[in-house]
């Protein structure tokens, strides 16, 4: 195996600070000035003359946009390319084409999973959990969501910087699309399931004959939300007016 | 009426193990503007972390108004408050560029605001703080992303910069760009945060004059509050088939809950 001419140190370096990539996003370059804030002190050290690593700066600057995670690939997969451009093994245009194929795709990728599945889950099976641990579901959800976000940063920044293009074949390995649908289930699961048990147990404190009627009333006031916003209504709206309709009935019964 | 929800929250275990101090007992040092600096400072650090650093979702409202209720000393707040606007939040995501509503601020803000109206008028919080304070705070999901919207266009001034620095050859001052798109985020976040701190314990002498009629109304709000944000939550799930899966979860619910609560009889 060839010495690489990035140490780990710096590469150690970089990673950390591909944690403030969208320090500064701005509609224009997006996360460019984290990008390049991230690549910076591996540029210094690929490219001792100013002239080329003025260059390297320049070309980093171009707008950059993908998921703040999977960017960890993107950054990893850039210094392999970079790595080449110095030692003369590849043209400084490989490295921007890497960036802007991959960003789209990574994009989507993170965003499906992370945004769309592993925080709604994760979010909703802590909620779950508020009655019987208390304040340590907050624990629970910092400790499973970052168990999976922090291990997958670090695994797709060393892939990248590994394989380069390569890292694409050991994501389409994992069959990201899967996980994320259960993950969705368990979401609508969990969210479905706590409706029902605070409207039991809102329902609960009441007299007997009242006792159906409170659940009932929570039930159907879920019922009727979710109709509502699935047909585009603003949850704000639906929000407003079911403490009005619920604060009226409070006030007069 | 006190829901049973809002009491099985209140004597959640954490709340005695993870505090020294009693419900409603405030620390002699800890008075109002101490709980002003102390959700000012929360909350600018939050707002670093959700937009710049990390994003370990430590801004997620069921961590951040628990994380305040832990340091203005009311954790019940914090979980009434974070358990609704976790699931009102649950599907928001930020995708391609675009900002979903700020889902931290409301949070922070609605258990800051709870949490010093709840000290300075000497009793525990109660579903009819956390129900009147949740429909305070609630735009300012809508609010906070305006501002964030606004502060990315500010930030597009940092990369012109970059720019001009890149061309003059001061390529350090360049990378370093980075770092200064995120302090507006901590001051606007901070500014709005200490304030709602300092709004609740404002409203307390209010509080106490509410009519009977009102406490009763707003108590009643907070159960079908937490039901409109569980249907928001499966709406935002994001699943195929998000109706089904709800339905199963009621079913399993609603079968364990009447059992449990109904046949062996409700807790006092």
């Amino acid at each position: 195996m060839t010495p690489r001419a990035l140490s780990s140190w710096v590469r150690l370096r970089i990673f950390m600070r591909s944690l403030f990539i969208q320090a500064s996003f701005n509609p224009e370059g997006m996360q460019n000035l984290g990008l390049l804030y991230a690549l910076y002190p591996a540029l210094q050290v690929l490219y001792p003359k100013p002239e080329e690593q003025a260059a390297a700066v320049k070309r980093h600057l171009a707008t950059f946009n993908t998921h703040p995670y999977v960017a960890a690939a993107i950054v990893g997969g850039i210094l392999f390319h970079e790595e080449q451009v110095a030692l003369g093994k590849e043209a400084p245009e490989t490295v921007v084409s890497f960036k802007s194929s991959l960003m789209g795709p990574l994009a989507a990728l993170g965003d499906g999973f992370f945004w769309l599945s592993l925080k709604p889950a994760v979010g909703a099976l802590s909620v779950v959990t508020v009655p019987w641990l208390g304040a340590w579901s907050a624990a629970l959800f910092i400790g499973l969501y970052n168990l999976v976000h922090l291990s997958t940063r670090a695994w797709l920044f060393v892939q990248g910087y590994r394989y380069g293009d390569g890292v694409v074949e050991k994501l389409s390995k994992i069959n990201v699309a899967a996980w994320g649908q259960r993950l969705r289930a368990l979401a609508a699961g969990c969210a479905g399931g706590l409706a029902a048990w605070a409207a039991i147990r809102f329902g609960s404190v009441e007299s007997d004959w009242a006792a159906p009627v409170l659940v009932g009333a929570c039930l159907a006031t879920g019922g009727a939300a979710y109709t509502l916003v699935t047909r585009a209504i603003n949850p704000y709206l639906v929000l407003y007016c079911a403490a009005l309709l619920a604060g009226s009935a409070g006030a007069w019964l | 009426m006190v829901p049973a929800l809002a009491r099985n929250l209140t004597t959640a275990p954490a709340t005695s193990s993870l505090l020294l101090l009693k419900r409603g007992e405030v620390a002699p040092l800890l008075g109002q503007w101490n709980f002003v600096a102390i959700a000012a400072l929360w909350g600018g650090l939050l707002a670093l972390e959700r937009s710049a650093v990390l994003q370990a979702m430590f801004s997620r409202p069921l961590v951040a108004a628990v994380g305040t209720g832990l340091l203005l000393q009311d954790v019940p707040s914090g979980l009434a408050v974070g358990f609704f606007f976790e699931l009102f939040y649950l599907g928001g995501a930020s995708l391609g560029g675009r900002h979903p509503d700020h889902e931290m601020l409301p949070a922070v803000m609605a258990t800051a605001s709870s949490a010093t109206l709840a000290a300075a008028s000497g009793a525990p919080g109660t579903p009819t703080i956390w129900a009147a304070c949740i429909l305070l705070f609630a735009p300012f999901g809508r609010i906070g992303r305006v501002l964030e919207e606004q502060l990315d266009d500010r930030a597009t001034r940092l990369s012109g910069k970059a720019e001009a620095s890149a061309a003059a050859g001061n390529l350090r001052r360049a990378a370093r760009q980075n770092l200064w798109g995120m302090w507006p985020h901590f001051f606007g976040s901070a500014l709005l945060c200490g304030a709602a701190a300092y709004v609740g314990h404002a409203l307390a002498p209010f509080e106490n004059q509410l009519p009977l009629k009102v406490v009763k109304a707003l108590a009643w709000t907070y159960p079908p509050l937490c039901s409109v944000a569980a249907a928001v939550a499966v709406r935002g799930s994001n699943a195929r088939f998000a109706f089904r899966y709800a339905a199963l979860g009621a079913l399993v619910a609603l079968g364990i809950g009447s059992h449990v609560l109904f046949m062996r009889g409700a807790p006092s």
